[in-house]
């Protein structure tokens, strides 16, 4: 008797601490419309096969200024190719918001975007070039070499192939190893950036390219290759990822159309979040302004890291807005997450997008300051505090964003962020 | 009977007076402020230790003592740092991990070069990689320092980095205890931080789940997880002075001593069972470890045990990041690992 009374007596207890939480009660009306939501699902997915098929098409007008560069070596076609680049880059930066969250271009990433590098690893560098300590392809200079010994293990370099540099990469088991993608191009079209924090990037002549007598660098036959094939493999890699997000194919897009809509979501705000805090704020400014340190500069060799950060922030805007700018200037709209938090919570969808302007503006100055020849390895610089004040507040605009974006996501019933565990169970 | 159930009614209305606001306020005021205050003692007995070891009154073993308990209370507080110690760069400061291109040897040889009379402005101006512990601990533990012959050169540099650890410290206490300060943001609500005590507690446990992810980086970078598996022993934290097991242990105990307050609200029995064992097993494993980290990683021998003891953090991590934030209804958020 004592005891069915004591269970009762339990009972009661937890209702009535369920009672006074501030949760509200599981029944309520749904967080959005489901079939809304797939179609924002599906416009995220047309998004993001506009941007990487961009991003292909740019990297193939690059591949064409290379060709240019390597048929008349010279400092005007030099500068066309490293022109090419930074505009193969817009569209790029702006695919890093769908990394995050979507693992089949997450594990791609390593071969096309890698950094911090070891540069050492695949050209000549300065006497007093520091790389990470423990790595034993630091200096192995793969244009300069035929073949390479990494402890137990010798390799044939004698012919560059794309399957011979994707090997390459974190050669050793060191991630700083990393022999391909936009890195590996950067590197070779500017050379390392000897200016430390002050002013000025890269400066390799265009000689190192040419050969015959005017020819700079040495093994400049290997050097010409090298950036063909390494370009080549970019394209590649490219064509790969475009094909995973066409529409009706057996491929990963097919698989996010068929999982659920929650974790379709969840994807995608996973993805603003993580390159917004972790990845930009944190790895790809704080460390780089806390320490001082150029070689955590994003884009070290050609100092087009404002840039890089401003498509950063500009893709995480996208996805949110369901907006894209095509390089040929068309805007890709559809249904977006902005609407499906709006319908429910309209002052959180317009304090986000207050959010999202204020970190464009913040990344606006960084692209600002290079204009006027103050570049972000000069920002850092130790003892800049206006830089350092530039840098801080674009860092302190994206931490502000991101909490709103958690909270987006609250409104959208979506407690667990990260896709990796949210549906984990024991 | 009647009473019975009077008493048992009685007891859960009583309840309803929040629990959740009572372990916040019993985890600010008991576990987060206490540590903090120890790793400002520790911080003032390392300046002391410092001044008196360069002043030839203190052999230089004394220093390394006193930075192995600064080490122990700051790896105890990562877990416990929610409000001030996290915000602009002040952590940071603190410790510069992980260091994959030895800048930490880099900068301090040659801000020592650039100003032989160092003065604490010149320390207080340059980069955090020079004002912390690691910057600490290669002076006195890397073998390409000669501390004992070169202790003129060192010597400002010790006593200015203890004096900068003492003066952030104290500066991070005072944060806590003013008025309208971080304690008493977590205990009386509403306030420019935090609208209700389940954000408060949302706050902290977020904190403390990070750091646990932190803790499995701190495992797994230097045991080659980024890295196909081949070990990166100097990029275990704290290698130069061998306490990097230490220190993992210290962290662990931070972040239990959370859960320890935090597991009255849970409901799910079941749960409450399987993260007291989690956290047994992996503190069993940490003091199994047979030498330190950055030995073991490059020990074929070990590699089992090193697997098996970063697969019960990750059961940790899981159970915490995801079903106890379920069992408690808290969102957790991105954290700075998020990314990576």
């Amino acid at each position: 008797m004592l005891s069915r009374v004591s269970i009762g007596g339990l009972l009661l207890a937890s209702l009535l601490l369920s009672a006074c939480s501030d949760e509200p009660a599981a029944t309520s009306t749904p967080a959005y419309d489901e079939a809304r939501a797939r179609l924002v699902i599906d416009h995220y997915a047309d998004m993001a096969l506009a941007a990487y098929s961009d991003a292909l098409s740019e990297a193939r007008e690059l591949r064409e200024h290379i060709d240019t560069l390597l048929a008349q070596p010279s400092e005007e076609t030099l500068a066309a190719a490293r022109q090419a680049w930074r505009d193969a880059r817009v569209p790029y930066m702006q695919t890093e918001v769908f990394r995050f969250g979507n693992s089949v271009v997450d594990e791609w990433e390593g071969q096309v975007n890698a950094w911090p590098l070891d540069e050492g690893l695949i050209d000549y560098v300065a006497d007093d070039y520091q790389a990470v300590m423990g790595n034993p392809g630091a200096r192995a200079n793969i244009i300069a070499s035929q073949s390479l010994k990494i402890g137990e293990q010798q390799m044939d370099l004698s012919e560059l192939t794309p399957e011979l540099l994707a090997s390459l990469n974190e050669l050793g088991g060191s991630e700083a190893n990393v022999a391909t993608g936009y890195h590996a191009i950067e590197f070779l079209l500017w050379g390392q950036d000897l200016n430390g924090t002050g002013p000025g990037a890269g400066e390799r002549p265009a000689t190192d390219f040419a050969t015959g007598d005017s020819a700079t660098g040495g093994h400049n036959a290997r050097r010409r290759q090298y950036l063909e094939v390494v370009t080549d493999l970019l394209i590649a890699d490219l064509e790969a990822m475009v094909a995973e997000w066409q529409p009706e194919q057996d491929n990963y897009r097919a698989e996010l159309a068929a999982g659920s809509v929650e974790d379709g979501l969840r994807k995608m705000l996973f993805g603003m979040g993580s390159l917004s805090l972790g990845e930009l704020a944190g790895e790809r400014m704080k460390v780089a302004l806390a320490a001082h340190s150029p070689e955590d500069e994003h884009d070290c060799f050609s100092d087009n890291t404002h840039f890089s950060h401003f498509y950063n922030g500009k893709g995480i805007e996208n996805v949110y807005l369901g907006e894209y700018q095509r390089v040929n200037g068309e805007t890709l709209s559809g249904p977006s997450l902005s609407e499906l938090v709006a319908a429910s919570e309209p002052q959180l969808d317009q304090a986000l997008k207050t959010d999202l302007d204020a970190s464009e503006a913040a990344l606006q100055t960084l692209v600002d300051s290079a204009a006027k020849g103050v570049h972000f390895d000069q920002l850092i610089a130790p003892g800049n505090a206006e830089g350092a004040a530039t840098v801080n507040h674009a860092i302190d605009a994206l931490v502000v964003q991101t909490a709103s974006i958690e909270k987006a996501a609250l409104v959208l019933d979506i407690q667990a962020l990260n896709p990796d565990t949210a549906n984990h169970s024991f | 009977m009647q009473r019975l159930i009077l008493l048992i009614t009685t007891l859960a209305l009583a309840a309803c007076s929040d629990p959740r606001q009572e372990v916040t306020a019993q985890l600010a005021d008991q576990v987060l402020l206490p540590a903090h205050q120890q790793w400002l003692r520790s911080n003032e007995v390392l300046l002391e230790t410092t001044r008196a070891g360069c002043a030839g009154e203190l052999a230089l073993a004394e220093i390394k003592q006193a930075f192995h308990q600064t080490q122990s209370a700051w790896s105890h507080l990562q877990p416990l740092m929610v409000g001030p110690l996290s915000e602009g760069n002040r952590s940071w400061q603190v410790q510069f991990w992980p260091d994959k291109r030895n800048m930490v040897a880099r900068q301090t040889e040659s801000l020592l070069d650039e100003a032989p009379e160092l003065d604490q402005q010149q320390l207080d101006d340059a980069s955090v990689v020079v004002q912390g512990l690691t910057a600490f601990e290669y002076v006195l533990f890397d073998e390409q320092v000669a501390i004992r012959e070169r202790r003129d050169r060192y010597c400002p540099l010790l006593v200015g980095i203890a004096r900068h650890q003492q003066a952030l410290s104290a500066e991070v206490v005072t944060l806590w205890q003013q008025p309208e300060g971080m304690l008493e943001q977590l205990t009386t609500f509403p306030n420019g931080r935090y609208a209700n005590a389940d954000e408060a507690l949302g706050g902290i446990l977020r904190v403390q789940i990070t750091a646990v992810d932190t803790l499995k980086k701190k495992l797994g970078t230097p045991m080659g997880r980024l890295n196909r598996g081949v070990p990166q022993p100097y990029q275990a934290e704290a290698w130069r002075s061998r306490r990097s097991t230490e220190n993992l242990i210290a962290s662990l105990e931070g972040a239990q001593a959370v859960w320890e307050r935090v597991r009255s609200l849970v409901g799910d029995a079941q749960l409450v069972a399987d993260i007291d064992e989690a956290y047994q097993r992996v503190h069993d494993q940490l003091d199994a470890l047979p030498a330190p980290l950055m030995e073991i990683v490059q020990d074929p021998d070990s590699q089992a045990q090193l697997q098996s003891l970063y697969q019960d953090l990750d059961t940790l991590e899981t159970l915490q990041q995801s079903d106890l934030a379920r069992d408690l209804g808290i969102q957790l958020g991105f954290n700075a690992n998020d990314g990576d």
